[in-house]
């Protein structure tokens, strides 16, 4: 599974960095290196939403605060 | 026009105690090819030090670089120079680098300690004549400039750093020029050459300066150009003519914002690849294109360029943050500061409309001014810019 998250700089100010680093962590934490690959893209065109998070292309509109939230409840999800 | 180019710096310190150095470097350019420095140094420190200094530098460097002689220039300041009350005399010690064309110097030294050459590595002995001017001893020189030349003017409290703490008399002008040997071939620039002075300096007067210590350097080098990609154009027609035109100049390649960096993208037929490497820093990570130097996130990345170079113009503190780090704007301080004598801005004005959000802090306005902003600041390095609009 392919998590690709926007580092634009709209939603950079929203915390795109924050969000990358606790998806590592996540990952890492259950040892999903293998599943899942991270990336970053630049502007998604829908600043609106950030932070932009695309899994396996569709899109999520995800904060640092829902982050983890986000991660279990539907890219966890979506893994099976 | 020749492809070399004089890259000038300066930095002082003040005495221990005063708001107000009493050296003055000015630097005037005249036309295209002429540039005059002038390193001066007022009898005594503080306010009235300051007063000489400045005044003594105004008056040369405008004096020569519309063409006067040295004779009517000294004859001049002796007659406008204040009195000192105290000490009956009006006094500012003074070194004249006058650059033509990037490969003449011009030096005219009065009572500064002699500025210091380093030519291909070594310790160069130029030749002086001496002349005599109003009853004061002045030394000229004209020597010819070739790539790789650093010049070091300096004020007298350079040599007197340390006297009665680190030395006994000093730090002698034989080592403050081997010094200068030793740096010269890490390839650091004006600016940088002239604080590692200073701060040698400042260093062996105990952090306590008993005098204003100023070192203004002049590096000669090889033009280097780098060019700019900043924001896509106005007109979505317009991508291709920009990208032409962008690609099309010789020097390093940078492309500053995600947009912008994704039409490079199309119209090399590269893949760009993002990187998620934050390097520590609270800048948007950087990411590759085949055929670009350096991929960098736009107006956060700028913003903070635009930071570094106040600071690099005045206290270059900051210089230890970007002359290592690898964020983005790290990387492209290094590119512009450093090894970039002419810069092409190519700038896009379309306003991308998620940036018009009123809770973003970034908007059109903030975008045009962070260009104006880099580009008076890189003038004032000496760096020759072109700015255009799309």
């Amino acid at each position: 599974m392919k998590i690709t998250i926007c580092i634009g700089s709209s939603c950079h100010i929203k915390g795109s960095r924050q969000v990358v680093g606790q998806l590592q962590e996540l990952i890492s934490e259950r040892g999903l290196e293998d599943k899942i690959e991270l990336s970053g893209a630049f502007c998604m065109n829908n600043c609106q939403k950030g932070v932009c998070v695309t899994v396996d292309g569709e899109l999520y509109s995800v904060t640092p605060e829902t982050v983890k939230d986000f991660f279990e409840n539907t890219a966890l999800k979506k893994l099976g | 026009m020749n492809n070399l180019c004089a890259e000038i710096g300066y930095k002082s310190i003040n005495h221990a105690g005063e708001q107000l150095c009493g050296d003055h470097v000015d630097i005037v350019e005249h036309g295209e090819n002429s540039t005059v420095i002038v390193l001066a140094d007022g009898l005594g420190s503080g306010v009235k030090a300051s007063i000489l200094s400045t005044l003594t530098s105004k008056i040369i460097s405008t004096m020569i670089s519309e063409g006067l002689s040295i004779e009517e220039c000294v004859s001049t300041i002796a007659s406008a120079l204040p009195i000192c009350s105290v000490r009956g005399v009006a006094y500012s010690t003074f070194t004249i680098m006058h650059v033509i064309n990037s490969d003449t110097l011009e030096l005219i030294q009065y009572d500064n300690p002699f500025a210091v050459f380093i030519r291909d590595g070594e310790i160069y002995d130029y030749p002086q004549t001496e002349m005599r001017i109003g009853g004061k001893q002045i030394y000229k020189s004209v020597i010819k400039l070739q790539d790789g030349d650093i010049i070091t003017a300096m004020s007298d409290g350079c040599p007197h750093a340390g006297i009665g703490i680190a030395y006994n008399f000093g730090w002698k002008r034989e080592d403050i020029a081997d010094f200068m040997k030793m740096l010269a071939p890490a390839g650091y620039n004006a600016k940088t050459l002239a604080t590692m002075l200073v701060d040698e300096c400042n260093k062996l007067y105990g952090y306590e300066p008993g005098d204003d210590a100023t070192a203004c350097v002049v590096r000669i080098r090889k033009r280097s150009p780098v060019n700019i990609l900043f924001g896509p154009p106005s007109h979505r027609d317009d991508c291709d003519r920009m990208m032409s035109l962008f690609f099309g100049k010789e020097g390093k390649h940078i492309i500053c914002g995600g947009t912008t960096a994704s039409i490079a993208a199309k119209y090399l037929r590269k893949p760009l690849r993002p990187s998620l490497n934050f390097e520590k820093s609270d800048i948007p990570p950087t990411a590759e294109l085949e055929g670009v130097d350096l991929v960098t996130e736009g107006v956060i990345t700028v913003n903070r360029v635009v930071e570094y170079a106040k600071d690099a113009l005045g206290e270059n503190k900051e210089y230890e943050n970007w002359s290592f780090k690898r964020d983005g704007a790290s990387l492209i301080c290094r590119i512009l500061f450093e090894e970039a004598t002419d810069i092409n801005f190519f700038v896009g004005k379309a306003i991308n409309p998620a940036h018009q959000n009123p809770d973003l802090p970034i908007n059109f306005n903030i975008k045009m001014n962070l260009v104006e902003e880099l580009s008076a600041c890189l003038k004032k390095m000496g760096k020759k810019i072109k700015v255009s609009y799309f």
